[in-house]
Parts: structure tokens; sequence; C-alpha cells
């Protein structure tokens, strides 16, 4: 169940979602807040089961802010997913999957960044992604209006029309949108 | 061990003057390794290490190690043990390129060494007669650390470790500048040890560049 999508885009990057939790047919909440932030510059899209998928962005949230006081500067978006991915992997090698698929997205000096971790470990970078059971129609709208150029203003709107679009034809989605933009980092001036 | 005063029954870790008598040691035998140097300026690093002479028919140690494509280390002390730390760091950071995907950075590398030497002060073991100099290129630039025995390490632009390291010490202090060029660096570390045991050395040299984030080893006479 669940909508969610993740874009790039030139200046930052946007997640989006439904606000629909199925409990088989019925609807148990319709204010799920599926867009976890981590902090300031790296948030994640939850797909799957809520409670792992909690317990798996609780770890890395501390693992990330512990390397960050550690090493005195925090990890980038592909080191907070490559953790995620190896928890979620850890998981599936013990017999005891978390039934997750999440987007992880965020911004670092390396600029922005989408990644598609699942329960497998495996992990993909796209510039554009989507995940639940309404990911087919969201990626219809995604795949249409989507191009390298966009800024966050235009993928805010993108993100919205393609989780309203799953939201009119799947039933494990609907009760309305959340959007979050993270806008890039100002590139360090060099003296 | 007699059987009273203050440490009677006890095992001695703290001397009368409350300073740890193990590690005191340890540190004694790290001044009689050979002279190491550690010189860093914003675009580079250099570590270099003298090379004791030995018989003509056995090859001396390999002073200068990579701990990864973007770091190296030298040590002072005996080689047993600083082979024994060099792994612990090689191995520290392959271990975070498994959990983050990513090249270790400096300070992580001289910390996870700094916890590592400190639990050998904590029990009755024998602390490693071991300083190790640490230089690597990361997201923050060039760093340079010095890790003694007792766990305590030091970030800075210039390291003197082993015999006659105050004297080595003095003259990079005398002659540093930021704007060292990579063969005067390598001509001070050179120089540094020369006057420390007051007779031209071997010297081997390993060098961090902050462009391209790596670290070589330069072979024995340029």
């Amino acid at each position: 169940m669940t909508t969610i999508v993740g874009i790039k885009t030139r200046d930052g990057v946007v997640l989006g979602s439904d606000k629909r939790a199925s409990k088989g047919f019925f609807i148990g909440s319709k204010i799920v807040q599926k867009i976890a932030k981590m902090d300031e510059t790296l948030a994640v899209a939850i797909a799957g089961q809520l409670s792992d998928a909690e317990y798996i962005i609780k770890v890395a949230k501390a693992e990330r802010r512990l390397m960050e006081l550690r090493r005195g500067f925090s990890l980038t978006v592909k080191e907070s997913t490559r953790l995620i991915a190896n928890l979620a992997y850890s998981g599936l090698r013990n017999y005891q999957p978390y039934y997750v698929e999440l987007l992880v997205a965020g911004v670092d000096q390396h600029g922005s960044h989408v990644y598609a971790a699942d329960m497998s470990g495996a992990i993909t970078e796209e510039d554009f992604a989507s995940s639940g059971s309404g990911s087919p129609i969201a990626y219809g709208v995604l795949e249409s209006l989507y191009n390298k150029e966009i800024k966050n203003e235009q993928a805010k709107e993108i993100a919205s029309r393609a989780v309203a679009a799953a939201m009119e034809r799947d039933p494990g989605s609907g009760n309305g949108i959340d959007v979050l933009a993270i806008p890039a980092i100002p590139r360090e001036v060099t003296a | 061990m007699s059987d009273s005063g203050p440490n009677s029954g006890r095992f001695p870790f703290y001397g009368p003057q409350g300073r740890l008598v193990l590690v005191d040691s340890a540190l004694e035998a790290v001044s009689r390794g050979s002279t190491t140097i550690g010189i860093k300026t914003p675009k580079f690093a250099i570590i270099s290490s003298q090379i004791k002479p030995t018989h003509p028919l056995i090859e001396p140690s390999e002073k200068i190690f990579s701990i990864d494509y973007h770091v190296g280390a030298t040590g002072a002390g005996y080689i047993g043990d600083i082979l024994q730390l060099i792994d612990a760091l090689r191995l520290e950071a392959q271990k975070h390129k498994l959990t983050y995907e990513s090249p270790i950075d400096t300070d992580s590398l001289a910390k996870h060494l700094s916890t590592y030497l400190h639990n050998y002060t904590t029990y009755a073991v024998r602390p490693q007669a071991a300083s190790i100099i640490l230089a690597g290129a990361d997201e923050t630039g060039i760093q340079l650390y010095q890790i003694d025995p007792s766990g305590t390490f030091f970030r800075g632009a210039g390291f003197a470790i082993g015999q006659s390291s105050e004297t080595a010490l003095d003259v990079i202090t005398r002659e540093y500048s930021a704007d060292l060029t990579q063969k005067q660096a390598i001509g001070l570390a050179e120089k540094a040890i020369e006057k420390a045991l007051g007779e031209k050395p071997v010297v081997e040299t390993g060098v961090v560049l902050a462009d391209e984030k790596t670290f070589h080893k330069i072979p024995f006479g340029k």
C-alpha cells in the first residue's frame, strides 16, 4: 500500500507521499506521516511496514549523528543510504527481513541525490523514483513530466500530481498529500 | 611483589608520582626508535622515517605504510608493535568502506587508533611500544596526526618521534612554512633526521596529495 515519490532537481530534492495507512481493506489511519526527516539535509520516504521503517530510520539517524560528532562532518547521502541498506541486508540474511522500501533523498557537498533502498539491501541511485502500491501510476506521471532541468518549485508540483494520480486509482493510497523539499547546500566559496 | 605498601597484591599501574609506569616505559622505548617525521602543508603531507642500517645481507624493514589509497602512516618504536597498529588502521579503513561505501576520514582513523592504544593502558597487559604518525586526505583536506602509546593524539603541521625527536622537531619548527614545496618538505625532513642523529641517514618517505587525495611512497633517492 502507499504511494511515495522522490525527485532529484537542479537545486535540491523533493519527496512526496500520501497519508493512508491500510489494515487490509480497512483504512487504519488517514493522517500518517510517511516522510521522515533525518536532519536538515536528509529525509526518507517510507513504504511498507511502518514499524520496521521507523526502527531503521531511528538507528540510521543515531549512527549518522554519532558519525557527525566523531569525525566532525556529517555523512553524505550515499554513505547514509549504504548504512540503511546494510541494516536491511543483515535483516534479510537473518531470515527476518525489514518489510520496507525506502526512498532516501538529500543534499550534500556532492549535490542532490535520490536513492531507492529495499528490503534486499540493494540500492540504486535515480533521478526520480517511486515506491508502494501506487507507484506504477505515479511512475506514469513522473515519466511524462520529469526532466533533468527542473527545480524544486516545479518538482513539488510534479510530486503532488504523481501522488494525486495514484490516489485516484490505487485503493491503498489516499487521504491527502505530503510534500517535502530540501534545498541544495550552497557550494563552498573557494577563496 | 612485597606484601606491604600501597600496591601490595595489586598490579602496579601507577608509580609513586601518579604516573602510569607501563606507559612511561612504552614512551621510553619509542624515544629509542628510529627518528620519524611528519610535515603538513595545505597541499600535501609527507611522512619520513629513518631506516636503521642492518647487516649487508639483510633487507631493512619497511617503515612507510599505505593504510588505504588516501592515507599513509609511519611509526617509531618496536617494529612488531608498529605493524600491529598499522594492521588495526587498515582493518578500520576497510570496515568503514563496507559500512558507508566511502573512504574513511583521517580523524576517524586517529581516534580509532587512540581508543585501541588506550585499551592497553587499562589492563595488566603491555602497552604498545610505538608512536604512529598518520597522514591522510579527506573532505576536510590534508590532516596529520601523531598518536602515542597512551592513546593521546595530536593534530598538527609538524611532528617528530623516535630518537632525538626534540632536536628534529626544533629543526622543523624553525624552518617550517605553509608554502613549502614537496621537495623542500622532504629535504627538511631529511635534514631534521640528519641533525637528530648526527650523521647522514637512510630515509624512507611517503606523500599524501590534497588534490588527488592519494598516498604514495617515494622510492629511495627520489
